[in-house]
């Protein structure tokens, strides 16, 4: 059984005006990490977008089931707390809130939803003492409120700090790589690979080919017109980096 | 053919009738003010000033006397009868029915803390807090009023030449209908940090009127309202600047739950003689429901050419974007919710020097926060 299966996937915006998923299929087993590549307006945030709860994202049509459990009317924080884990594209700044208490918070949140125990404050300390020095990431940093000032690789960082910490089973990765120069583009990516194992899954969305030789996919899908229209090896995205998206795009 | 002007004369409310008879007899200034009590009727939505809170509607059958309790960490230093009529009508009422003025008197480093309770039915109360020429100090005045009260508080600060003062006013999560109006005399050179925190409630009218000297005084006059539903709260200020080189900062947020009313009126008066004033107001509120409502209206008027003067008024909803990016990283949705408010409404708060005060106050917010969810 794949840890993430999605069957048919219809899914609209605009109160279902807009339809952006059509009829898209994808399996993604335990252990291994799938990208899926394809052309601005294909459909790839919005996915990610469904795939974790977002209101106004509406399924109409399909499934998707996660670890054999259909998660289509589950809250976005339960989705979270089943271990799905969003690295935004955009990470969101909230003023007001230290970065560290955010993210204790959201640990202790999915803890408890999943009744285990809260983390102690010391316990967590080190926990993300820990983590943050695979992310170059300062106490300095987190002490600031949650991704205010930070820039476009800081914040990447913190994505993949907050889910160092979380542990999800499932990380989506969406457009991690835009707007990172080529050195924070490997810091991230060894972040990303230090979350490598056999128990969790990832689904590396991005536009371009570069993260690809970082994070090497075990598979490579292409989306097109809200569906994926072609599957292969990692070979598949050296050659869309070459050849470019037209035939797929005139094949959807 | 020319129209028929008439005055009909007004229909008095129970609570107006009460006033009235409470009244009956009185002579000099006392009689002039049941005059127009008689003629005007208490504040109501006609009046300019009170169109978004009408006091008027909302005390209609409040009758019976009630009574006002002070319980302050110490004795007033004085009590004295009221001589002279204030301008407005309600603290002209709560001159003339609250009895003798309490006066505190307050020495350098003193923190008073008063306690104001209500009980249903009708009361009013009157208070002087002095700050003598050079003195720092603070006051925390807690309000309060039951369910079917209506307390009408009057409150007059004189700080002195240099002095420095720091005043909360709370109102805590009180049921009833609170008017508070607050005259504010600032010395040459004196320093006032105000914070409001309030819940609202039946109806809450906090005013407080500033006589700004200029001459390097600094007035900052903070707000912060969190209502639920079925509250109100109304945050009216004014501030006159006499003359040059003063200082107003002003920051007020509120957040109110769908029936909720929350307003906000300020206005900033800068005459001729207030040159290079400084004086910023701001208002932002964050309307939590389709049927939240908050009027708001800043006003600056400035008669001096060498100032620096801007306000700005904003309201909004929550934003969904980093409430799904909490939700995303587990925090359910009320928690998401709240720590956004409560990030909104913090700003105001930490700006309270005394780091002990404004713990308290972010105590009570995050009390408020978790009454309201």
């Amino acid at each position: 059984m794949p840890m993430l299966d999605i069957s048919n996937l219809h899914a609209s915006v605009d109160n279902g005006e807009k339809p952006i998923l059509k009829g898209l299929d994808l399996s993604v087993p335990k252990g291994e990490v799938h990208a899926i590549m394809g052309p601005n307006g294909s459909g790839k945030s919005t996915l990610s977008y469904v795939l974790t709860g977002r209101d106004g994202y509406d399924v109409t049509e399909g499934k998707v089931s996660f670890e054999g459990e259909d998660i289509g009317d589950l809250e976005p924080e339960e989705r979270a707390a089943r271990g799905l884990y969003l690295s935004f594209q955009y990470p969101v700044e909230i003023p007001g809130v230290p970065t560290l208490t955010f993210i204790r918070e959201s640990l202790n949140a999915q803890r408890k939803a999943r009744g285990e125990e809260e983390v102690s404050a010391p316990d967590f300390m080190r926990l993300i003492r820990e983590k943050a020095a695979i992310l170059n990431v300062s106490m300095d940093m987190l002490k600031r409120p949650v991704n205010v000032g930070f820039s476009g690789g800081e914040k990447k960082r913190m994505e993949i700090l907050q889910a160092l910490v979380l542990e999800p089973r499932f990380l989506i990765l969406d457009e991690t790589d835009s707007g990172l120069d080529i050195d924070a583009l490997k810091v991230v990516s060894d972040g990303v690979n230090a979350l490598r194992s056999p128990d969790r899954a990832m689904l590396v969305i991005t536009h371009y080919q570069r993260l690809l030789d970082y994070i090497a996919p075990d598979k490579v899908h292409v989306m097109s017109a809200g569906r994926i229209v072609a599957s292969g090896g990692p070979e598949l995205a050296k050659e869309l980096e070459a050849e470019g998206y037209d035939k797929y795009v005139r094949a959807a | 053919m020319g129209g028929i002007c008439m005055t009909l004369p007004l229909k008095l409310t129970p609570a107006e009738t009460a006033l009235l008879d409470a009244l009956e007899g009185a002579t000099g200034w006392r009689a002039a003010t049941r005059k127009a009590l008689e003629n005007r009727g208490l504040p109501n939505k006609r009046d300019e000033a009170w169109k978004w809170t009408d006091l008027r509607r909302l005390t209609g059958n409040i009758t019976e006397a009630g009574t006002i309790a002070i319980t302050g960490s110490r004795e007033p230093d004085a009590k004295l009868p009221i001589t002279h009529a204030p301008t407005d009508m309600l603290p002209r009422l709560a001159g003339a029915l609250g009895g003798e003025a309490r006066i505190y008197t307050l020495s350098e480093g003193e923190s008073l803390s008063l306690e104001v309770t209500a009980s249903v039915g009708v009361g009013h109360a009157i208070y002087v807090v002095e700050v003598p020429t050079g003195v720092s100090a603070q006051v925390r005045e807690r309000l309060c009023v039951a369910d079917g009260g209506f307390a009408n508080i009057a409150v007059l600060y004189r700080i002195g030449e240099g002095a420095s003062l720091d005043r909360i006013v709370t109102t805590g999560n009180c049921p009833g209908i609170l008017a508070q109006s607050g005259g504010v005399d600032l010395g040459e050179g004196a320093s006032l940090r105000q914070t409001t925190l309030t819940f609202g409630g039946k109806l809450v009218r906090l005013e407080t009127h500033l006589a700004h000297p200029g001459t390097k005084a600094d007035a900052v006059m903070d707000a912060v309202y969190l209502l639920a539903p079925n509250r109100h709260a109304d945050l009216t200020t004014t501030a006159i600047l006499t003359g040059p080189d003063g200082t107003l900062s002003q920051l007020t947020k509120g957040a109110v739950a769908s029936h909720g009313h929350g307003v906000f009126q300020g206005k900033i008066h800068v005459e001729r003689e207030a040159q290079r004033t400084d004086a910023r107001m701001t208002h932002r509120a964050l309307l939590l429901g389709d049927r939240a409502e908050v009027d708001a209206k800043p006003e600056l008027e400035i008669y001096a050419d060498d100032v620096q003067c801007a306000h700005g008024n904003a309201l909004g909803a929550i934003d969904e974007t980093a409430l799904f990016y909490m939700r995303q990283r587990g925090l359910p949705e009320a928690q998401a919710r709240a720590i956004l408010i409560r990030s909104f409404l913090g700003e105001p708060l930490d700006r309270i020097r005394d780091p002990e005060l404004r713990d308290l106050l972010i105590e009570d917010l995050t009390k408020g926060l978790e009454a309201l969810s």
